[in-house]
């Protein structure tokens, strides 16, 4: 059973994406990033990073990691904003139950896609 | 079996209507296939609950359910996506209420149903398109509009121009900012700046007019008192509903009867606990955008926050 059925699927994930939005939207490291008109769409992609990062439905078709963040590489995005994700990540899911090992595979998932994330 | 305007499409045993859409060539859109990313969201009559159940409370209401999660019993009726034919109405009445600002009746020439607090949009007889929010209810038999003139403005200042018999073409109606009656003691939180106040008008109206018994907590903004209207109509409605609180607010030269200060940091501390609140935010775009994300961070569920913001229409 993957992380996101164990965490209650798609209801825990509606408050988790919440969370975690509310999250990077009050850290200045990062809030920058995040400071879109269209609130409504970011909560719809932080929805598709959190189902991605913990083996939501294995179809998930959305853009690939390079192409997303494309644009916010060109605005700065590095190494320390990726730990930050990474770390408000393992806080949000701590919070809704996950236990250390769980937040340790999610963290290394991430750190899978880091390069991509960053366009390297 | 489904129904797509004269296409009959039967269902194979358990077949989702997504799968059952695409084995017979129509093209849809879908995604996660999960019932996450919502991207093969469709509309009909009396959707199965639970392919509605992740949506919003306004879009259920609306029909609206994710073709993936929807195993139908029985005959499912999709509706398509064309645009709804336009609808000749008639200026009842127009009245400047505020500078700059004037509330237009109109009556519609054949049925033209809505929600309290969606918009229609004003077709001007050269072309253009402007969305304005309706104020009243059906039951009022008369479209109520809330129109601000912008300096050069083609529609509004169309608008303002129209007198009593006058023609005007109008098609909708469209958006999701209306009252759901899912929870009668639910909190509701009402914010909108300048005619901003037109839907929240509507959906005050309409959610007390369905027996509503929760806390209304509406909140007008405005530059400074004078730009704020339609005071003794709001404080006729707060008589006749106790569970009603207005509030005015401005950003100069407050009186006694308003609040000064930022609309958004206002909000935030005139609602109180935010935990269990439904709240509409509508106006300027700007403003809407700053409120969004205050009561966000301030604890809202997204899924909570409606919001119509007044953006202008596209050069
Ligand atoms: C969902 C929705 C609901 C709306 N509801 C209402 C409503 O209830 N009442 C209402 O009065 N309006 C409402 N609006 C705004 C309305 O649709 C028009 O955008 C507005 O009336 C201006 O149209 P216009 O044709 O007069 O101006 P245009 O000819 O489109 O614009 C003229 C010039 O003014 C600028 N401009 C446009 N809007 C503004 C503005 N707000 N402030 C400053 N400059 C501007 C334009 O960029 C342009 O340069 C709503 C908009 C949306 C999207
Ligand atoms: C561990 C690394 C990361 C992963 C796995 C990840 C994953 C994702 C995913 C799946 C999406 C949605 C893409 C889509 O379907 O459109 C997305 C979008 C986004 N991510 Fe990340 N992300 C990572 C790091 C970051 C960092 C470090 C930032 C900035 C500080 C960031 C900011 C954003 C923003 C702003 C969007 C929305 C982009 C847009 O609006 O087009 N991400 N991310």
């Amino acid at each position: 059973m993957s992380l996101y059925a164990r965490l209650g699927g798609e209801p825990a994930f509606q408050t988790a994406v919440d969370i975690f939005y509310r999250r990077m939207l009050s850290d200045d490291r990062v809030a920058r990033f995040f400071d879109d008109v269209d609130m409504e769409g970011q909560i719809a992609k932080q929805k598709a990073f959190l189902t991605f990062v913990t083996g939501g439905p294995a179809e998930y078709t959305g853009q690939d990691m390079r192409a997303a963040h494309a644009e916010l590489v060109k605005l700065g995005i590095a190494d320390e904003h990726v730990d930050v994700v990474i770390e408000h990540l393992g806080a949000v899911l701590t919070e809704l139950g996950a236990d250390a090992k769980d937040v340790g595979e999610v963290a290394a998932l991430a750190e899978s896609v880091r390069d991509q994330v960053l366009g390297r | 079996m489904l129904s797509l305007g004269a296409q009959e499409i039967p269902l194979l045993e358990g077949e989702t209507v997504l799968e059952g859409l695409e084995r017979s060539g129509v093209d849809v859109a879908s995604g996660c296939r999960a019932g996450t990313c919502c991207k093969c969201m469709l509309r009909a009559d009396s959707p199965p609950p639970e392919s509605q159940s992740t949506l919003r409370p306004t879009l259920r209401a609306q029909g609206y359910f994710l073709a993936c999660q929807a195993r139908p019993e029985g005959r499912l009726t999709l509706h398509s996506a064309e645009a709804p034919t336009p609808v000749d109405t008639r200026v009842e009445e127009i009245e400047h209420v505020a500078e700059g600002v004037a509330r237009i009746l109109l009556r519609p020439s054949t049925p033209f149903p809505f929600r309290p607090g969606q918009y229609l949009d004003v077709l001007h007889p050269d072309g253009h398109a402007r969305s304005y929010s309706i104020a009243s209810l059906p039951s009022d038999g008369v479209l109520e509009l809330h129109v601000r003139e912008i300096p050069n403005g083609r529609v509004s200042g169309w608008l303002h121009g129209r007198v009593q018999g006058d023609d005007v073409r109008i098609r909708g109606a469209f958006g999701q900012c209306f009252h759901v009656a899912d929870d009668p003691r639910k909190k509701l939180l009402l914010v909108g700046a300048g005619t901003g106040l037109a839907p929240l008008l509507g959906i005050a109206r309409d959610a007390l007019s369905q027996g509503h018994a929760g806390p209304i907590d509406l909140i007008h903004g405005g530059l400074e008192p004078g730009r704020l209207y339609l005071r003794e109509e709001l404080s006729r409605l707060a008589e006749q509903a106790p569970q009603l609180r207005i509030h005015h607010c401005v950003l100069r030269r407050a009186t006694q009867h308003e609040h000064e200060g930022q609309l958004d940091e206002l909000a935030v501390r005139l609602a109180g606990p935010l935990a269990s609140v439904r709240a509409f935010l509508c106006g300027d775009g700007e403003i809407v955008h700053k409120l969004r994300r205050k009561l966000f961070l301030a604890g809202m569920p997204s899924a909570e926050i409606l919001a119509d913001p007044f953006l202008p229409a596209p050069a």
